[in-house]
């Protein structure tokens, strides 16, 4: 049992990209009314619409939350259109197909069983908005809601979102060959579409966590190189051509090639880039965190690079806008806009498997002609009051001391050999210090030099205040 | 303490009274109050066709799956298909969300057992404790409840209606009837069964419709003139109409006459005693007298108690009762269930009408007939209480007055006729009702009494 839920809401619970919080302490059922709430009151009031399409990933706390959530938004008079339990691809794909003027998935992604949250999207795929999540919050701090009256309440339709996406796929990948694959769900939502979908395009699959686990007892549901060592060994074991794990709700996938290898997001999207994409005429979005490989290999092929912030909802929105082909975020995220311009996880393995079909080799030969470079990442204690501040100071020094100065989120400082860019952390007091160089030594000299840069300015803040 | 509980269930208006955060509320009470016996119980939910059903209904789900409870989902449905599927599944509680007859700004949560009663008093107590307490026992993540859905309901309650009559015998009749279902949930249910039975439906409003655009839901002649044109238009055996959720039915004879709550009840208990060679029936203080002389001519007895479905469904189970029910259409049949059943009455009715071989102005007629007034009179609701006792003492001495019985209000009862005072519940007034063989003596005792319990509010 559990003590009574302070009714004040934290502001925390409020993200750049998404609302989470753990159960019943930061958020629950009341919370999530109000959250519902205040996006019916967004939904008509700002964009005159009409209908929230909502879903769930498999966490156990989903079902309270997501039923609370349709309450408050009904409660608006917006119309609700359910797709219940389903992987993120799942309600995405079913909202854009219902032209949803919003739609919403109650997930916390990666972070373990006891978080839980929401998401919201546009219902043609772009994620919302730091800007517009903030009115949201707002609305609920403020209890500013937009009740309809008896004859307006909004209604609530089941839709089956499992029908038509997996047509989907099997309408734009068939297989001739019989690849093998090793696929990792980690007993997330990515179990309710990914073995079937798999199967159904004539891939056979090696299934590794692929019942549906809630609380993710098997295998923490984020899919970082140290939770891999089952689906690695699954991989060499079987022969496969090669492996794929998903995080909890599948909106990132990562690649794990022939010899066990794990590939980076970055080594994927260039894959993707090199072997993948119809023509290479067009642009290719990535965020200042992603290798300068990426260049390097696709821009000689004719792609244009172009470089964006850090976040989802940025890359959705770019490549709506510059008609992109491909989009890159070094965390995990890749979209091909060609299927979908949400990050859907699961086009990037059937994507690879299309491509080693099509090149006719080992899949480890495509990946290991592709240069890496050591990268370094480094986390710099600062405190929330002044780490917006330390990075304008370290802009206006950076600024006048080097050349290629790229200042749209932190710093970015790019050399002949190598570069560093500073952030403040959106979420916590942090600083984070991401370098690359060609070789170890520069890396190290890179990393010393801004480490240095950044520690001065951070003491002189904290004397000045 | 302040209630939440009516006489039927939670009522008000939606997003005002009767709110999301209302619902949600009541549902972690609720739940709280059933996980202190049961580990994991499991509750039903339905709702009644209006426009903010899935409000509600979403935010009492979240409210139960946050305490524990596991919810299953059964769709569109009349009440007491909810409260037979409750029984049948051998669930632990079941929600309805209706406001009945109540104009459509309303809705409303009526609480089931596990018996598929109505809830009791006394849990609706405790559910009202814990919810003015805020002492939720909310589960952790791992533990909140499952939801489901089911969608058998329906077929389930009208295979078990079906197997209580003798369908042949209602068959061979190929009865004509006008159905009025008032755009209610009886929609999904009556026009099914009748279909079973062989009849020939003309259909009145029997598209489920929130905003109630053919009539009033509430079965009062005013709101059935269209059903009460149509019977002897195309012809029909009878008309029926029900209330929003269908826990009540009124019937119209073959002529178009409506036949008042009272009748049809003393019809289908006068058939149920003489069946049964006597028996013990059940119905409220307000119940014309017209029942308790066709209980008594086959040997039964009557049992009154105080206003409310609920009161009689429980008094029916603790006194093994044969039957029950209300003077407003709501009969109880407890070989099916021990709740108000609409479809279960007109079964029963045209059963009784195939057995008879008799049209229903005739069988009517065999009941006795009173005249009855109702009125009600104005009064601030802290002098209730002692008028009443005022009453009972000066009535004392009168040697008109027979028995003075205090079960419900004050109820006199003199050689030749009755009168009962009920303080309301919800409204600073009196309810009067006096009930006589003769026209004029209703009239003078309701003047009488009327004049007198005036004064009385005056002076005290």
């Amino acid at each position: 049992m559990c003590p009574i839920m302070n009714h004040t809401i934290s502001k925390q619970i409020f993200r750049a990209y998404d609302i989470r919080g753990l159960y019943n302490k930061d958020i629950s059922p009341d919370v999530f009314y109000k959250i519902g709430l205040a996006a019916g009151t967004y939904v008509k009031q700002t964009m005159k619409g009409t209908q929230i399409v909502v879903g769930s990933d498999i966490r156990q706390s989903s079902p309270p939350l997501v039923y609370a959530f349709i309450a408050g938004v009904t409660a608006t008079g917006v119309h609700i259109q359910h797709t219940g339990t389903t992987s993120f691809g799942q309600t995405l794909f079913t909202g854009g197909k219902l032209h949803a003027d919003l739609i919403a998935f109650v997930t916390a992604s990666h972070l373990p069983p006891e978080w839980n949250g929401i998401k919201f999207y546009y219902g043609d795929g772009v994620g919302f908005p730091e800007d517009n999540l903030m009115a949201i919050r707002d609305l609920v701090l403020g209890d500013t809601f937009n009740f309809a009256s008896w004859s307006m309440i909004g209604q609530v339709k089941s839709v089956d979102a499992r029908i038509d996406y997996k047509n989907f796929f099997t309408s734009h990948f068939t297989f001739k060959k019989k690849l093998k694959v090793a696929l990792d769900c980690g007993g997330g939502s990515m179990t309710l579409s990914a073995p079937e979908i798999f199967t159904a395009v004539g891939l056979q699959v090696i299934p590794v966590y692929c019942d549906p686990d809630p609380t993710f007892s098997k295998r923490p549901s984020d899919p970082k190189p140290k939770n891999l060592t089952v689906l690695v060994d699954a991989v060499k074991n079987n022969s496969c051509d090669f492996g794929v794990a998903f995080d909890g709700d599948g909106d990132r996938a990562v690649i794990v090639d022939n010899t066990g290898q794990i590939l980076s997001a970055d080594q994927t999207g260039i894959l993707l880039g090199k072997y993948g994409l119809k023509k290479n005429k067009g642009t290719i979005i990535v965020n200042v965190e992603c290798s300068k490989s990426i260049k390097e290999q696709l821009e000689p092929l004719g792609f244009r690079i172009k470089q964006i912030q850090v976040g989802h909802t940025f890359l959705t929105l770019e490549a709506k806008q510059e008609h992109a082909l491909l989009g890159i975020e070094s965390s995990g995220h890749l979209i091909l806009p060609e299927y979908f311009l949400f990050d859907d996880a699961i086009v990037v393995p059937l994507k690879i498997a299309e491509i080693i079909e099509q090149e006719k080799k080992p899949f480890h030969d495509l990946v290991t002609i592709i240069p890496t470079y050591p990268t370094h990442k480094e986390e710099i204690e600062c405190p929330d009051e002044i780490k917006f501040d330390v990075i304008h100071r370290l802009t206006q020094q950076i600024v006048k001391e080097f050349e290629q100065v790229n200042t749209m989120d932190g710093v970015r400082v790019d050399f002949k050999d190598g570069w560093v860019l500073i952030r403040a952390s959106n979420t916590s007091p942090i600083i984070r210090l991401t370098t690359e160089a060609d070789t170890d030594t520069i890396l190290q000299e890179l990393t010393t030099k801004f480490m240095t840069k950044t520690h001065e300015i951070i003491q002189d803040m904290k004397t000045t205040a | 303490m302040t209630r939440l509980f009516g006489t039927n269930g939670i009522r008000g208006v939606v997003n005002q009274d009767m709110n999301g955060e209302l619902a949600l509320d009541i549902g972690k009470a609720w739940g709280t109050y059933l996980k202190q016996t049961i580990p994991t119980p499991k509750c039903a939910i339905g709702t009644d066709a209006r426009l903010s059903n899935h409000l509600l209904k979403s935010a009492i789900t979240a409210g139960f799956l946050s305490t524990g409870c596991d919810v299953e989902d059964i769709g569109l449905v009349p009440t007491p298909t909810l409260q037979y599927t409750v029984k049948k599944k051998q669930l632990d509680a079941g929600v309805i969300i209706t406001a009945s007859h109540n104009p459509p700004q309303f809705n409303g949560i009526k609480g089931v057992a596990d018996d598929g009663t109505e809830l009791s008093k006394d849990v609706e107590e405790a559910i009202e404790q814990i919810y003015f307490s805020q002492q939720y026992a909310l589960t952790d993540w791992r533990s909140v409840g499952t939801f489901s859905t089911w969608n058998g309901a329906i077929d389930l309650y009208s295979k078990g209606i079906l197997s209580t009559v003798d369908t042949n015998r209602i068959k061979k009749c190929r009865f004509s009837i006008v159905l009025d279902c008032g755009n209610g949930v009886g929609s999904l249910v009556a026009p099914l069964i009748l279909k079973k039975l062989g009849c020939r439906i003309t259909e009145l409003n029997c598209k489920p419709d929130g905003t109630f655009p053919g009539r009033h839901s509430e079965p009062i002649p005013e709101n059935l003139t269209e059903l009460m044109q149509t019977v002897p238009e195309v012809g029909a055996s009878l008309g029926v109409g029900l209330d929003g959720d269908a826990d009540r039915a009124i019937f119209i004879d073959e002529k178009g006459t409506y036949i008042w709550g009272d009748k049809s009840l003393s019809l289908v208990g006068k058939y149920i005693t003489r069946e049964k060679r006597g028996g013990l029936t059940v119905t409220p203080v307000t119940t014309s007298t017209c029942f308790e002389d066709v209980i008594r001519q086959n040997k039964g007895s009557v049992v009154y108690t105080k206003v409310g479905s609920p009161i009689v469904a429980r008094a029916m189970i603790e006194k093994h009762a044969v039957f029950g029910g209300e003077e407003n259409g709501g009969l109880i049949f407890p070989e099916f269930q021990y709740c108000r059943d609409s479809a279960m009455s007109l079964v029963k009715i045209l059963e009784i009408l195939a057995k008879e071989q008799k049209s229903l102005s005739e069988l009517i007629a065999e009941i006795p007939s009173y005249e009855m007034l109702k009125t009600k009179i104005v009064c601030p609701n802290e002098k209730k209480e002692r008028v009443m006792t005022q009453v009972t003492e000066q009535m004392k001495q009168s040697k008109d007055v027979l028995t003075i019985d205090r079960t419900d209000g004050v109820k006199l009862y003199m050689k030749d006729g009755w009168v009962l005072m009920r303080p309301s519940g919800t409204e600073p007034i009196f309810r009067v009702y006096v009930e006589s063989k003769e026209k004029q003596r209703t009239g003078q005792l309701a003047k009488f009494y009327k004049n007198l319990v005036e004064s009385l509010i005056e002076h005290t």
